[in-house]
């Protein structure tokens, strides 16, 4: 076998020491194909292994590995939180909070010019957590909001700019998914380096630093997309008229509309990112906590059916079933975890004072004033046959997102094999301007690959190969996997290739021209190169917070 | 007795799984001539040949009953081949295959996905009882890796199916039905067809050391049922090719029904 593939391969020898090189080059080609990514991935792996071994510059026993990667995926406890936080997102998006949320926004802005701009931003920012892939936040938004901004004579380019741009914040603001997947990407290329570097003590890079580090640059766009959309309002009015106050309905009842809508989903988001950034819990147990509270207000939204109940119920029915068990549920979940703040109630002591134990029973009882509440928003959703397409949606983006982690896991083996990693760092560090030239460059190919791959690709296939040679020559890990989300988002962003206009122009109504598209994204283009250019000028913005909150 | 399930079940993939997989290729390359078998039999020998260049290749530490595998497999290819050509050949059989193959994948993935809420209510009872209470169970808390793993392997076909999988449409979002099949057509049977096999045979052995040690977690009070949770991996990888077999079958379909319109008009 080897004379005969000996002889096939006299011609293409000059091929063999560049065969990492030509298996990226084969990959772009495959995905533009439009095969899925992740078959994608482990099929150019393969093929070039294959070549690779023919050669004889392959070695099988880097494959072999392969089961083990894709069982490490299943044990990563930081991975875990992907799952709930889709299903947190979806929760939100099925049962119409989110559309809900646009809704309230757009009436307390409307009255203003450019309000309902603002309020498609604003909106955008909030509902980070649901989504890591672009599509769907730009999908969901151009549905909803694209056609009454039209409606009320807003600018085409304008209009479906601040939606495309408003549909990639999502990406940078925690809790996104793309950021648990970074920071777990840029933690273990963190570990490489500094072992690499001798120190075999590394301090940990979590995904909980990643989310402090993203958090103002986040804020900070959401600002400057802000200030960019009043000043449209001011200076070129006609492009954001303000809807008449007479069709918004009396000031009473747009507030109290907001009131009611608001509070419970802005209460979950902070709830869930304050417990992540102040360390108090980990990602996971965060998104669950997201996911258990969509689950109930989605049975406080759905869940007013007053035409089922002729009679008026009795009390205990009202206690266990609708809105009551659900408040008295979120009510027993915040008492606890007040309770346990003056309180310790940790059980299994020797120790436990009267009062302590008192409080104890009091706790678990509390316990049981739960479940109604979730078993009722649980009743709600199956009785509206929306529960079975949430965990039908749910499953699909999971499996979606973690199919192409297997995939890059074997894209990766096979390109170590073959000396990738090698000529990566050869090239990085050849590049001229040290430091500085290496991130330019990374960014720059980076910034090309967000015409083709989404972030999650890109998280997957590029971070682990440049991030360990990047962080280390020095730089901070933090930053660098900000700088690298925000520079995605931006390529995301940019004509003709950008995911988010690709999105948007497929749900726009066929009277907007592509080309009023790409030049409504033009002007967050700018925003977005401004943003990055303070980030870079101004590394503080990043890594201050994960200073103050983690040391 | 393990090791004997083990052969069996290789054999069962390499025998009969891989050879079926070509159907729908068979299909269209012999679409209305009576050269079904032999074009069918071309394909499969071809392939065998491929793979065997590749299996020969492994080091000697591999998985032994493999090498003896190789003859057998051939073999069975050629008789599994040929019964099917027998009754009634591929259009009814391959058929029903497609519907039963879509059924098993789709079921699967439909159970599992419950646990996606059930695993949030777990990690969410994990909260309450360790920050309120102090309590930590190591069994809950493996549980939900158990859960999470079964979630996103066991569905993986599913969303094959539903076509959930993300691709890099800037072209393929814009080409003609006929494209987008042959381009599913070639991704399938060139990269998506040969990883699950490569993943079979590499999870393999590490999934049968770990049947053989019936190993249990590392924690004391853990799951004993580690050897279960990495199953998954090769139900993963078979799971995928029955849905690749489906939309394999009906690419297919939708080739020969654009070639029946093109005749017409």
């Amino acid at each position: 076998m080897d004379a005969f593939l000996h002889g096939v391969g006299v011609c293409p020898c000059v091929v063999v020491p560049y065969l990492d090189i030509a298996m990226v080059i084969t990959l772009c080609a495959l995905l533009l194909l439009g095969f899925p990514a992740a078959f994608s991935l482990a099929g150019t792996a393969l093929i070039f292994a294959v070549i690779g071994m023919a050669f004889n510059v392959f070695d099988i026993s880097f494959i072999r590995p392969f089961p083990q990667r894709i069982f490490g995926s299943v044990t990563n406890t930081t991975l875990i939180a992907v799952p709930m936080f889709i299903l947190m997102g979806v929760i939100l998006e099925k049962s119409k909070i989110a559309e809900d949320l646009l809704d309230a926004m757009a009436k307390l802005f409307g009255s203003l010019r450019g309000g309902l701009g603002i309020s498609v931003t604003i909106v955008g920012a909030l509902l980070a957590a649901s989504t890591g892939i672009v599509g769907a936040t730009v999908v969901t938004m151009g549905l909803l909001s694209l056609p009454t901004m039209l409606r009320r004579g807003y600018d085409p380019a304008f209009a479906s700019g601040s939606i495309a741009a408003a549909g990639t914040l999502g990406q940078i603001i925690p809790p996104s998914i793309v950021l648990i997947l970074l920071g777990d990407a840029i933690s273990n290329a963190y570990q490489k380096s500094q072992l690499e570097a001798g120190n075999f003590s590394p301090e940990a890079v979590s995904a909980g630093d990643l989310f402090a580090g993203a958090l103002f640059p986040g804020l900070l766009l959401v600002g400057l997309y802000i200030s960019w959309q009043i000043g449209v309002a001011v200076f070129q009015g006609h492009k954001a008229p303000a809807i008449p106050a007479a069709e918004l309905g009396s000031k009473k009842e747009i507030w109290g509309a907001a009131a009611r809508i608001l509070p419970a989903p802005l209460i979950l988001i902070i709830a869930v990112l304050g417990s992540i950034l102040l360390g108090v819990a980990t990602p996971t147990e965060a998104a669950s906590v997201g996911a258990v509270g969509a689950l109930l207000i989605a049975g406080l939204r759905l869940g007013d059916d007053k035409n089922l109940s002729s009679a008026p119920p009795r009390f205990i029915t009202r206690l266990i079933t609708g809105r009551t068990a659900i408040s008295i549920t979120a009510g027993s979940i915040f008492g606890l975890f007040i309770l346990t703040q003056f309180v310790d109630l940790r059980l299994g002591r020797s120790d436990i004072s009267p009062v302590e134990q008192v409080t104890i029973w009091i706790a678990m009882i509390s316990c049981l004033a739960i479940l109604p509440g979730i078993i009722d928003s649980l009743r709600t959703l199956l009785k509206k046959n929306l529960a079975s397409d949430i965990v039908d949606q749910t499953t699909r983006v999971t499996t979606m997102v973690f199919t192409i982690l297997i995939g890059a896991a074997l894209f990766s083996l096979v390109f170590r094999g073959l000396g990738g990693d090698e000529t990566v760092r050869h090239t990085l560090e050849a590049t001229p301007g040290g430091v500085i030239g290496a991130v330019a460059m990374v960014m720059l190919v980076m910034f090309i690959l967000g015409f083709f791959l989404d972030f999650i690709e890109i998280t997957l296939v590029v971070v682990p190969l440049v991030a360990p040679i990047l962080l280390g020559m020095g730089l901070d890990p933090v930053w660098l996997g900000v700088l690298m989300a925000m520079n995605l988002q931006t390529s995301f962003l940019t004509p003709p290739f950008g995911f988010a206009l690709f999105y948007l122009r497929g749900v726009a109504p066929p009277e907007i021209k592509t080309s009023q598209i790409y030049r409504g994204a033009l002007p967050f283009i700018i925003i977005q190169i401004i943003a990055l250019g303070v980030l870079i000028l101004f590394p503080q913005i990043a890594t201050w917070l994960p200073d103050q909150l983690y040391g | 007795m393990l090791e004997w399930i083990g052969i069996f079940l290789n054999w069962l993939v390499a025998g009969l799984l891989f050879p079926l997989l070509f159907i729908p290729l068979a299909r269209l390359v012999a679409h209305k001539s009576n050269s079904q078998f032999f074009i069918w039999l071309i394909l499969v020998l071809g392939s065998v040949t491929l793979a065997s260049f590749f299996l020969i290749s492994l080091p000697e530490k591999g998985y032994a009953p493999f090498r003896p595998a190789l003859g057998i497999w051939a073999l069975s290819v050629v008789i599994v081949g040929a019964l099917i050509n027998l009754f009634g050949g591929f259009e009814k059989w391959g058929h029903q295959l497609s519907e039963l193959t879509n059924k098993l994948t789709r079921s699967t993935a439909r159970t599992v996905m419950w646990l996606v809420i059930v695993m949030a209510l777990v990690q969410f009872s994990i909260v309450i009882l360790r920050y309120v209470f102090g309590v930590n169970s190591i069994w809950m808390q493996e549980s939900i890796t158990y859960m999470h793993g079964a979630v996103f392997l066991l569905a993986a076909g599913y969303a094959l199916i539903t076509d959930d999988h993300v691709r890099v449409d800037v072209f393929y979002r814009e080409s003609s039905e006929r494209r987008k099949a042959i381009i599913n057509l070639f991704g399938t049977y060139t990269m998506l067809i040969p990883v699950c096999l490569l993943l079979l045979w590499t999870a393999a052995p590490y999934v049968f050391s770990s049947w053989q040690s019936v190993e249990g977690s590392n924690e004391t009070s853990g799951l004993p049922l580690l050897f279960l949770l990495k199953s998954l991996i090769p139900a993963f990888a078979i799971l995928l090719l029955l849905a690749a077999y489906h939309t394999a079958y009906q690419n297919v379909d939708k080739l020969l029904i654009a070639k029946q319109k093109k005749r017409t008009f």
